[in-house]
């Protein structure tokens, strides 16, 4: 029988959204994509349809307005998924933290699996958040 | 050809449309200087969408898009046992009307736009399509895909009809600058943005068999001459894939415009080409 499922590892299609970032870490992500990192030699593909991604990339510290839509994307995503916190802001709220209009990082609403930290995160920490993500999705 | 032979290929037609999708990937990923995924990388994809979770957002849109995928599959039988030439084009295109009929059946907004964005590129490249087919027809003398194979080697007549599929390659394909109705970043996929998980293996395959749809037209100009026939799909292949990789989408107006233009423009030239000077 073959083992449908070590193939999640190698096909990981990643939605990324933005929650109120200043940009810096979208831009890092765009980099990996870049031919200098070029992250689709992993086979990863930037769908931005969350009923086609398996990796959400969350970005930024969560105001109060992305709220429905991060619930909204992430329960579109289709099982098994991971979610990978990308950036200080993400992960705590970073420079963001206890303004009135953020909520201190996005894992007080939905599950985070692997967190990237830095302000911004480099594209090497990046990749290596979601190399680490696809050994997660394999065992999911 | 033997029977065997073709229904062989036309069944195993998922599978090395497959490999030349890969092969297009590896080759786009190294003209931007990069190393680019593995070529066996959509079988990794389709074998992956098969463990997620399956979901559909109502039974119109899937059966319409199962119905797509099947004629299409057919219209490649059809290729392949050297069928009408016409037959296959309109076979084509009911598939196609399957496909925007599916679109139309989600209330999503992006779903909607890209029916309506593909049915005006079908407008736009089903004219030059038939216009080619009469050229065929006019160096030939028959449709058949099967007599077409058969007779001598005749490019020079048809150097113009190779011009103008050049331009419905990437239409068909939705590959830049003729992407409009796909248009990733702007409209998520068009007619693909509501399908998920197994379902949208289909909408994935049936791209591979869309690559063999178009190239074979590209491949029977060159009739008996199987290695010219080769090199032309190779020409193009390549072409396209440097064109895509180089151009930025236009709109789907000026996406009209440009195939009429030049496209339908260039099958007009092609039958005064093929009447005045070759006959
Ligand atoms: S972690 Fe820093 S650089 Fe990244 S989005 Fe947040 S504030 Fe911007």
């Amino acid at each position: 029988m073959l083992h449908i499922k070590r193939f999640l590892k190698k096909s990981p299609w990643v939605l990324h959204y933005n929650t109120g970032s200043c940009n810096g870490c979208d831009i890092e992500i765009l980099a990996c994509l870049s031919p200098r990192y070029d992250l689709e030699r992993l086979g990863v593909l930037n769908t931005g349809n969350p009923k086609q991604a398996d990796i959400f990339l969350v970005t930024g510290p969560l105001t109060h307005r992305c709220h429905d839509r991060l619930l909204q994307l992430y329960s579109q995503i289709p099982d098994p998924k991971v979610v990978v916190a990308v950036g200080s802001c993400t992960c705590t709220g970073g420079v963001f933290k206890d303004m009135y209009n953020v909520n201190n990082g996005i894992d007080s609403l939905i599950p985070v699996d692997v967190y990237v930290p830095g302000c911004a995160s480099s594209p090497e920490l990046i990749m290596d958040g979601i190399v680490k993500a696809l050994e997660i999705l394999e065992g999911k | 050809m033997s029977i065997v032979f073709s229904f062989m290929l036309g069944f195993f037609a998922p599978i090395y449309g497959g490999i030349f999708y890969g092969i297009d990937r590896v080759l786009k990923a190294k003209m931007q200087r990069r190393k680019g995924p593995p070529v066996l990388q959509p079988f990794y994809d389709m074998l992956k969408l098969f463990s997620k979770t399956k979901f559909i957002v109502n039974a119109p849109h899937t059966i319409w898009m199962i119905f797509y995928f099947l004629s299409l599959w057919a219209v490649v039988f059809m290729i392949f046992f050297g069928g009408n030439l016409l037959y296959i084009i309109f076979g084509h295109l009911l598939a196609t009307v399957f496909f925007i009929i599916s679109g139309y059946s989600v209330n999503s907004i992006f779903s909607q736009l890209g029916s309506n964005r593909k049915l005006l590129s079908v407008v736009a490249y089903e004219p030059i399509l038939i216009v080619n087919a009469i050229c065929i027809y006019l160096v030939f003398g028959t449709f058949e895909i099967s007599e077409i194979l058969a007779a001598p080697n005749n490019f020079n007549s048809l150097v113009f009809t190779f011009l103008s599929l050049l331009f419905v390659v990437p239409t068909v394909l939705k590959l830049s600058p003729f992407d409009a109705s796909k248009a990733h970043q702007e409209i998520v996929g068009g007619i693909e943005v509501e399908f998920g998980g197994v379902f949208y293996e289909l909408v994935y395959a049936a791209k591979f068999l869309e690559m063999i749809f178009v190239y074979s037209f590209i491949f029977i100009l060159a009739s008996n001459d199987y290695i010219f026939g080769t090199f032309l799909v190779v020409f193009s292949f390549f072409a396209v894939a440097l064109v895509d990789n180089s151009t930025a989408r236009i709109k789907i107006d000026s996406l009209l415009k440009a195939l009429y233009m030049y496209g339908f423009g260039l099958g007009i030239v092609s039958i005064f080409w093929i009447l005045l000077c070759c006959i």
